[in-house]
């Protein structure tokens, strides 16, 4: 992340709050700790993964039954976070034993098997109706105070995150990715490496997902669907899996298309669908590379243009 | 000690088919050792098994004294082994120094910690890290990435980074596979001037640098050792002559 | 009482048959072309539809049933070729990744042409009716339903054991690289493969219309359920998926007698203790 990524980001939660309504300013923050935090595994380690809601949709849970039950929500965040950390070494064990292919199958079934004890578990996650009558807090009870929160929680999440990432172990990372064969063979335990990204991963998608119940005030029980897996993944390879930022322009762009969308066709998935599909099959770079050639080019045209003038005298 | 490995009645069967079969081999310390044979005689496979690849269906491996018999592979770089492989095998997108400084660290770091600390942290690492780039010649390339190298600076990059481990063994799975005569004239000088810091076990190919460099050469044949002694001896052997001309 | 149970249990059989065919499809597709396909969902839902309005215009149920798996291999086809192949050379994850926002296309389309609210398929009147079995009375549909999958299992089952294309699918599960050593053509393969899972999805999909009836999202349903029965057989085991669809399909049928509310749970439950104590699926190789 260069100066010139930071000043984006800085003016983005600067003007966020002016370009968009509160509560899709806070989503599109929430859901930025979500896509990058995935990208660590995605982008970063090399693992796809079906189950991000799984851990998204279960802290929400948790955080709105401590909230429901009245404690502050300086317990809920830290409780429910640490839920979704405990339930990926569980998850994680058994997915990160098997190569690629079966990850994702396994991660896939584990996500359903989750929302179908949500679903069937009508007392505790109220089903299909969803967790419904969560209160804001009063601290954050305006829409002034609420952004400030959820803005300094996802600056700090960025912050570790991006301390993360540029660690040793963020190298090991990359080692998987590019051969994971080759990183055991040079002393890394790699099976020991995939779990732990799976868990950081996992883990800030449950700090988000404590958060998002506070947006709405409820838990819909498709936040915890693997569909929602998939706008995830979606979200992450839209934005750009290759730089640290990427994805959180998949996420403004995704939730302002949907929220765009989905008024004027009911259908509008349809529209994600192909737009999933064109990324996939030629901009895999993502939205971001796409910026990164479009800089590219306007720095060589306008060199261009100054090394003719400068030949011109 | 005087063996730095040694390898007893080492055998792999798969189904019914025996790959290699009841191997004995004691590396001297200090020593090129050479293992060769034709196609098919087992080479790789026991290769593998001595590094942590395919476990072993019988025999024993000892590194010092040590039994470390169907260790895990990434055990044994932090124990002093460190292999490098027959195929190219970098890392394509980072850069040299990257692929070099991953090998270093993953044997230098010291604590838990460290895996968190900023990359800046490690000056040892980092100079370690351009001290074995610039001995393999690669310090023009440092910043490049991996995949940018030629074939032979590859190769180069391989050795590299088995050599980040700071191991006392290396286990060479031909190294010079696929090189040019120039370039393989080079990595063998390399492997020369190695092997006065390392005990290494070469697997190789190319009969006249096994001949050139080697203390002591162990042929395999079907997956059993037939003969094994010094190059003069095995270049007299009948037995040898008879199994790379197909009358074994 | 008995009489419940009895036909609870062929009610199960005749799901677990069902989900037999689709695991199968996406076992085929999983081994030989190593992707997870995402969209095998969606085709199965429009193996249903396609059945629904051919029964509905040509008034033949039989001939939907002919026609409407081939019409899915048809979309098959198009979604291997088009898609899949080009993305063969990047990583495969790509590959399942188009598969399913291909699998998202296709449910809006599905919706588009036939409308948000689902329909009922009647079965023909030669199969309509119960049959009187002496210990109970069973819905005739359900009976050739089961006979029916079975059939065609067992020609999946000579197909690939006696036909040279069924043992280059086989042995594309075992060891691709070696397929493509050995001069065969790969893509020609793939494509047959994807063709057959197809097959198989679009099939189960029109079969179960007339029992399940066809709803929007019985695309969106199945799919997890394929993906369970893959996990409990074992990666690449077609034995393994009839088996653990039969399996999975008779629990539910079980379920439903004593914890109507867990038919679904019953599902996860058995992939969870597959995974934790049989980690490589009943038939997989460790």
């Amino acid at each position: 992340m260069n100066k010139y990524t930071i000043t984006c980001l800085i003016i983005f939660i600067l003007l966020g709050p002016f370009l968009f309504p509160n509560a899709t300013i806070t989503e599109m923050l929430i859901f930025g700790i979500v896509a990058i935090s995935t990208n660590i595994m995605l982008g970063y380690t090399g693992m796809l993964s079906f189950g991000q809601a799984l851990f998204f949709g279960t802290s929400a849970y948790i955080s709105g039954l401590i909230l429901l039950a009245g404690f502050p929500i300086f317990l809920a965040i830290p409780i429910a976070t640490l839920g979704s950390f405990l339930i990926s070494l569980f998850v994680g064990y058994f997915c990160v034993k098997r190569e690629g292919l079966y990850f994702i199958c396994l991660t896939f079934a584990f996500n359903q098997m989750f929302y179908f004890i949500a679903y069937v578990w009508t007392e505790v996650t109220g089903g299909e109706d969803g967790l419904v009558g969560i209160t804001r807090p009063e601290f954050i009870d305006t829409q002034f105070s609420f952004y400030v929160f959820i803005s300094i929680l996802f600056l700090t999440s960025l912050y570790l995150m991006y301390k993360i990432i540029t660690s040793p172990l963020g190298l090991i990372f990359k080692l998987i990715r590019e051969n994971p064969s080759r990183a055991e063979a040079i002393g890394y335990n790699v099976r020991f490496f995939k779990l732990v990204s799976f868990s950081i991963a996992s883990t800030f998608t449950g700090l988000a997902g404590s958060l998002y119940v506070l947006i709405h005030s409820m838990v819909p029980i498709d936040q915890i669907h693997w569909l929602k897996s998939g706008d995830i993944i979606f979200m992450t390879l839209f934005g750009g899996v290759g730089n640290f930022l990427g994805p959180l322009i998949g996420v403004v762009g995704y939730i302002w298309l949907s929220d765009t969308f989905s008024i004027i066709w009911a259908r509008w998935p349809l529209i994600m669908g192909v737009i999933f599909a064109i990324i996939v099959l030629y901009f895999r770079g993502g939205v971001s590379e796409l910026l990164e050639n479009l800089v590219k080019k306007c720095q060589f045209y306008f060199k261009k243009n100054k090394d003719e003038k400068y030949i011109k005298n | 000690m005087k063996n730095i490995l040694k390898i007893n009645n080492l055998s792999k069967n798969f189904g019914n088919v025996s790959a290699v079969n009841n191997v004995n081999l004691e590396v001297e310390v200090g020593s090129i050792h050479s293992v060769i044979g034709p196609n098919g005689a087992g080479k790789s496979t026991f290769f593998n098994m001595i590094s942590g690849v395919l476990p072993p269906s019988s025999g024993k491996v000892y590194y010092k004294n040590n039994d470390i018999t169907g260790f895990e592979s990434y055990k044994l770089p932090h124990m002093g082994i460190a292999k490098c492989f027959q195929i190219t095998n970098v890392f394509p997108k980072l850069s040299v120094r990257e692929n070099v400084w991953s090998s270093v660290f993953s044997c230098a770091q010291k604590s838990k910690f460290d895996f968190f600390k900023p990359l800046s942290n490690f000056k040892y690492v980092a100079e370690e890290t351009e001290k074995i780039i610039s001995d393999v010649g690669l310090s023009h390339k440092i910043n490049d990435k991996a995949e940018e190298l030629s074939h032979g600076q590859q190769r180069m990059l391989e050795m590299a980074i088995t050599l980040g481990a700071k191991p006392e063994l290396l286990l060479l799975d031909e190294p010079t596979q696929g090189l040019a005569p120039e370039a393989t004239l080079e990595m063998t000088k390399l492997i020369q001037k190695l092997s006065k810091k390392y005990t290494i076990l070469l697997i190789e190919h190319k009969m006249h640098i096994v001949m050139e460099i080697s203390k002591v050469i162990t042929v395999l044949n079907f997956g059993e050792v037939i003969d094994e002694g010094t190059p003069s001896e095995v270049k007299e052997s009948k037995k040898v002559q008879d199994a790379y001309l197909g009358r074994g | 009482m008995t009489f419940l149970i009895l036909s609870q249990i062929l009610n199960g059989l005749g799901l677990g048959m069902l989900y037999a065919l689709v695991g199968v499809g996406l076992t085929l597709i999983l081994g030989v072309l190593n992707i997870p396909n995402f969209a095998h969902g969606v085709l199965y839902a429009l193996g249903a539809y396609f059945a629904y309005s051919i029964a509905k215009m040509t008034g033949s149920f039989y001939f939907a049933i002919f026609l409407s798996p081939l019409l899915v291999v048809l979309v098959g086809f198009l979604l291997e070729s088009q898609g899949v192949r080009r993305l063969y050379q990047a990583h495969h994850d790509y590959q399942l990744l188009f598969l399913f926002a291909c699998a998202l296309i296709i449910q809006e389309i599905i919706i588009i042409i036939w409308g948000p609210i689902g329909f009922s398929l009647l079965p023909p009147p030669s199969l309509s009716g119960a049959l009187d079995l002496g210990i109970l009375i069973y819905p005739k549909y359900r009976l050739v339903l089961i006979c029916f999958a079975f059939f065609m299992i067992i020609c999946l089952y000579l197909f690939l054991t006696k036909t040279n294309l069924g043992a280059i699918l086989r042995a594309g599960i075992e060891n691709r690289d070696m397929v493509k050593v050995l001069g065969i053509n790969v893509n020609i393969v793939f494509l047959y493969t994807f063709g057959l899972g197809a097959y198989l999805a679009g099939l189960a999909g029109a079969l179960s219309a007339p029992i399940m009836g066809l709803t929007p999202s019985m695309g969106l349903d199945i799919l997890p359920i394929c993906f369970v029965v893959v996990v409990i057989a074992g990666l690449g085991s077609i034995p393994g998926a009839i088996v653990a669809g039969i399996l999975i399909g008779l629990s539910q049928g079980a379920a439903t007698i004593w914890f109507p509310e867990a038919t679904n749970v019953v599902i996860y439950l058995m992939m969870g203790l597959t995974i934790i104590f049989r980690p490589q699926g009943l038939f997989g190789v460790r």
